[in-house]
């Protein structure tokens, strides 16, 4: 208690602090007027964005192509003038006199690979600042996606992998490393959703973003301890500038499984009365029944999901503030087949090619499954010093509400056995250093910034995790030197964690604990070299670590759902990783792609080995395991490549290998994902009829069979078969077929965009090593999905 | 106007942090299982003497199972009327859980094993009220005839068969998987 008045009374001051600070800046009174046309017939671009980079504000053009930026302070500004499927261009201004300046008319070139790929440069993202292995998802190609899981659309990322349970839970995989290894940013803020179960999918709204960045590699400086196999960052829309409400709505479909989601934004930004006072209000409504293999249907794989979000945002000269708030609330229902609830059960179900229950299709959703509510609340002040910088100030309160629900055998129960809340808050404050140019005529700039977190977790119920507080700081410095092709950055980090764990002793029912803390320094360098104006050559070396999280200490308990008696360990010592990456890529006029390898070194890994005895309990015996810690090495490489055919034609091919092993026992890992290769072929109408903007691709995914997998032994003990490595062995690699259409069509005043895509259309019965019940029950058939964009515009404004 | 929104939101934020810092997790919630089975307890009565009852039980089947007073002392060649009973004692009072497995006694099946087969011959003596084809036995009641002396053991498995109870073992989940001694004499 008395360390959160502490911090409390800290925040204030700072919010007060900073108040007095903003009072001080003096009006401006510079505007600035220009009009963007497109360059191949001179027509206004509607819609436009044009941003300014140093203070970070922007504009959109009227129907007329023209756009105003009011409120300048005098000065040289750099700014970027943007449009979909035109190549950005951004020029330097200067705003002399506080009378109204007349810009040269823009005009901005078409570039037809970006409609396909990235389209909008989303200017908070702070990734984008740093020099790390990344790839992002947004536009069309994000679009493509909406109606997944954040899990499942990011796969279309080389070096992207999902670890799922059955068809309705997806984590993220990067790079073989998941979990606690990986940091999801929703909205700027550190997802804290007790993501170290691997049943746990992340609680995202996957239509909150607007743009999905990867970072491949360790990227603990920026973003943190724990930030061994990457991170990744969900950025929302930028806020709207340009008077007026306007909204969007997306409807998704599905055949398979009766998917139905509807999502929807409405959003504003008021002109005189309140300039620079900016809202969104978001939701998104899921459903789907149970999901269809080629031959049968997987009974209880329904889910539900509602979520929405509200955001406020008051931008005013050279400060800004923001209010958020999002619920991400959902229910998954678990595939009854795979509930076994022993060894005996578990062997009898891998033994079957087909589940014992195969009920038709249903909505249904009964017991077991998972309930899941995330609540998110986030402010973030910035304050725009000019010639400084910026200073960023955010707060942040998660709740994690989980229930699991069990089979229920004769107690008709309504309560779970399992429930846990974890409240997070955290606090960030971070100072980005205006770029300063050197005597040798390069640019300094970088960043150094502060991160707090303390998170409570209460558990009731069955034993899995135990209560626990813990505190979490960090410092980081990172600055980086661009001179001619070359850029140069280096980051510094230092983190203290400390852990406390409750405990209930069973016979004298008191409460005991246990405390931990660690503390460790990391470093990064990278290097980035523009050899010809088409090639950039990126190289990284960094280190991170993890502490041990909660449940690699302490789980003690049967996890029903993976048939595993687990073991935490307290002795364990924190994971270290050295983490090299080398990335090449090439923008050529037919060929353009990128080639990276990584080398991802871990002392300390942690991971579940079985033990050599099993357990026995009411129900039977189980498979025990215990944390261990082993030196592994994740390695491997990622490539890109699309080559253009014709202009209109094009090849794009992405592979992922991965070669990960446990260098202390000289044995495979389990759960690593196999090699997979993606090769589409895509072809583009950019007229055709009415419809603008058409497209037809074709699709086919190879994923080898993984051959580096832990042999699967077992042996008779006591009349029990035991397994050891794994239960099954992994299984055949597969190949699945896909094509897509879309097109962009006029409805009155707004473009809608629609799409019809197909998976595994030719109904291939296949299992997939890094699903958790492929013991039970093959992939999901042939789908059939259509996705609907509606912008919806109000022409007039304030 | 900016200076009140400034000190609103430092009130708010204030009051979140001072709220949400309750420091709930010191009060340790005690471990409870919505369906433990600590005690299984079989019951033999001797049908030609009412006053020949064999009982054995296994303890603390939830954590370590204690084996201790889980024998039985049966006489060759002798028919015994069994009944089973399932306790959960880590609620208080104890929970019978028999009594809940008879109101779902349509979608549970006991499966009695003997090792070696010819040590003990049972039949399951209810049934439960399934629709044709059934119904099926539930097994909560058995007839358990001994063969000549020996000694082995017998597995009392609970299955749990929701929509799918057929008279086979194969369909569900186990509830309870566990051995008794037996010695015949």
């Amino acid at each position: 208690m008395h360390r959160c008045w502490k911090l409390s009374v800290v925040l204030v001051g700072l919010a007060v602090g900073s108040h007095t600070l903003w009072a001080q800046t003096i009006a401006c009174q510079g505007s600035v007027q220009g009009k963007i046309l497109a360059n191949e017939n001179q027509q206004p671009l509607v819609g436009a964005t044009v941003y300014v980079r140093e203070l970070k504000t922007g504009a959109t053009t009227d129907t007329t192509g023209i756009f105003r930026l009011s409120a300048l302070c005098k000065g040289q500004y750099t700014v970027e003038y943007q449009y979909i499927g035109y190549k950005s261009v951004s020029m330097p201004i200067v705003v002399n006199t506080d009378s109204t300046l007349i810009l040269q008319p823009v005009q901005l070139v078409a570039d037809s690979r970006t409609l396909q790929e990235v389209v909008i440069s989303e200017h908070r993202s702070e990734a984008q600042q740093l020099l790390q292995t990344q790839s992002s998802l947004s536009g069309a190609a994000l679009d493509q996606t909406r109606g997944q899981s954040l899990g499942e659309s990011l796969k279309t990322l080389t070096g992207l992998y999902s670890i799922q349970t059955g068809p309705s839970i997806s984590k993220p995989v990067i790079h073989g490393l998941y979990s606690n290894r990986i940091i999801i940013l929703n909205n700027g803020i550190r997802q804290e959703d007790q993501q170290w179960g691997t049943e746990h999918a992340p609680q995202v709204d996957q239509f909150l973003a607007s743009r999905l960045t990867v970072i491949k590699g360790a990227a603990s400086i920026r973003y943190g301890s724990d930030a061994i196999g990457g991170v990744i960052l969900v950025e929302p829309k930028s806020m709207p500038t340009r008077p007026g409400v306007a909204g969007e709505i997306n409807l998704v479909g599905a055949t398979n499984g009766g998917l139905g989601v509807v999502s929807g934004l409405i959003e504003g930004a008021f002109a005189k009365k309140l300039p620079g006072l900016s809202w969104r209000l978001q939701g998104t409504l899921k459903r789907s029944g149970y999901v269809r293999t080629p031959n049968y249907y997987l009974e209880n794989t329904s889910y539900h999901e509602t979520n929405f979000s509200g955001d406020l945002h008051y931008d005013h000269r050279r400060w800004g503030t923001e209010v958020f708030y999002s619920q991400f609330d959902t229910k998954i229902g678990l595939f009854t087949g795979a509930q076994v609830s022993s060894l005996a059960d578990l062997y009898a179900a891998i033994q079957r090619p087909e589940p014992l229950v195969k009920p038709g299709f249903s909505y249904d959703l009964s017991r077991p499954y998972q309930d899941v509510q995330h609540d998110l609340l986030k402010v973030r002040s910035y304050w725009h010093t000019g010639r400084g910088g910026e200073l960023t100030a955010t707060y942040a309160w998660q709740q994690n509400q989980r229930r699991e629900y069990d089979y229920v055998s004769f107690s008709g129960a309504l309560t779970p056995e399992l429930y846990l809340k974890l409240v997070s808050q955290s606090v960030d404050l971070v100072w980005e250093q205006a770029p300063v140019k050197s005597k040798a005529g390069g640019q300094w700039s970088g960043s150094i910034g502060f991160n707090g977190l303390t998170q409570g977790n209460i558990r009731q119920y069955l034993f899995l995790i135990p209560n626990f507080r813990n505190y979490g700081a960090g410092l980081f410095a990172i600055e980086r030197y661009a001179v001619g092709n070359w850029t140069l950055e280096a980051g510094l980090r230092y983190d203290y964690r400390w852990l406390r764990a409750y405990f209930l002793d069973d016979a004298t029912k008191r409460t005991y604990a246990e405390t931990h803390n660690w503390q460790n320094v990391n470093g990064s360098l990278g290097l980035a070299c523009e050899l010809r104006s088409d090639l950039t050559v990126t190289a990284n070396l960094s280190t991170a670590w993890r502490a041990p999280n909660v449940a690699d200490l302490y789980s003690n308990g049967l996890h029903q759902s993976a048939v595993a008696y687990e073991r935490g360990n307290p002795n364990l010592r924190p994971e270290q990783a050295l983490n090299g990456n080398l990335v090449l890529a090439y923008a050529g006029k037919r060929l353009s792609g990128e080639v990276g390898v990584y080398n991802n070194l871990i002392n300390n890994y942690i991971y579940l080995k079985p033990d050599s005895v099993p357990i026995i309990r009411q129900r039977g015996a189980f498979p025990a395991y215990t944390y261990t810690q082993v030196r592994a090495t994740f390695r491997g490489l990622d490539a890109s490549l699309t080559y253009k055919l014709t202009d209109r034609l094009a090849l794009t091919t992405k592979n992922s290998l991965l070669f990960a092993y446990n260098q202390t026992e000289h044995a495979y890992l389990v759960f690593i994902p196999p090699n997979r290769s993606d090769n589409s072929l895509r072809y583009e109408w950019p007229k055709w009829g009415s419809l603008s903007n058409l497209y037809l691709s074709l699709s086919g995914l190879y994923v080898a069979r993984q051959n580096r997998a832990p042999a699967v032994t077992t042996r008779q003990e006591n009349g029990q078969i035991i397994f050891t490595g794994d239960f099954a062995a992994p299984p055949p690699a597969y190949f699945l077929v896909g094509a897509e259409l879309g097109f962009a069509a006029q409805v009155g005043q707004q473009t809608m965009t629609v799409s019809l895509s197909g998976t595994n259309l030719a109904n291939v019965a296949y299992r997939d090593y890094l699903n958790r019940f492929r013991y039970f029950a093959d992939e999901p058939g042939r789908s059939i999905m259509i996705r609907i964009k509606l912008p919806l515009t109000s022409s007039k404004g304030e | 106007m900016n200076r009140v929104n400034t000190l609103l939101l430092s009130v708010v934020s204030f009051l979140v942090l001072v709220t949400s810092c309750n420091n709930g997790e010191q009060n340790v919630a005690p471990t409870d299982d919505n369906e433990a089975i600590t005690t299984a307890t079989l019951t033999l009565t001797n049908k030609a003497n009412s006053n020949d009852v064999v009982t054995a039980t296994v303890e603390n089947l939830n954590t370590t199972a204690d084996f201790s007073k889980a024998t039985l002392n049966l006489k060759a060649n002798t028919i015994y009327t069994g009944v089973i009973s399932l306790l959960d004692k880590t609620k208080t009072p104890a929970l019978d859980a028999t009594t809940e497995i008879k109101e779902k006694a349509n979608e549970h099946l006991f499966v009695y094993t003997p090792t070696p087969a010819s040590l003990l011959t049972i039949t399951l003596t209810d049934k439960d009220t399934n629709p044709a084809p059934g119904p099926y036995p539930i097994g909560l009641t058995t007839e358990i005839k001994t063969g000549s002396a020996g000694s082995g053991k017998l597995k009392v498995v609970l299955r749990h068969q929701p929509n799918a109870k057929n008279g086979q073992a194969t369909p569900g989940t186990s509830d309870l998987d566990t051995d008794f001694t037996v010695v015949v004499q």
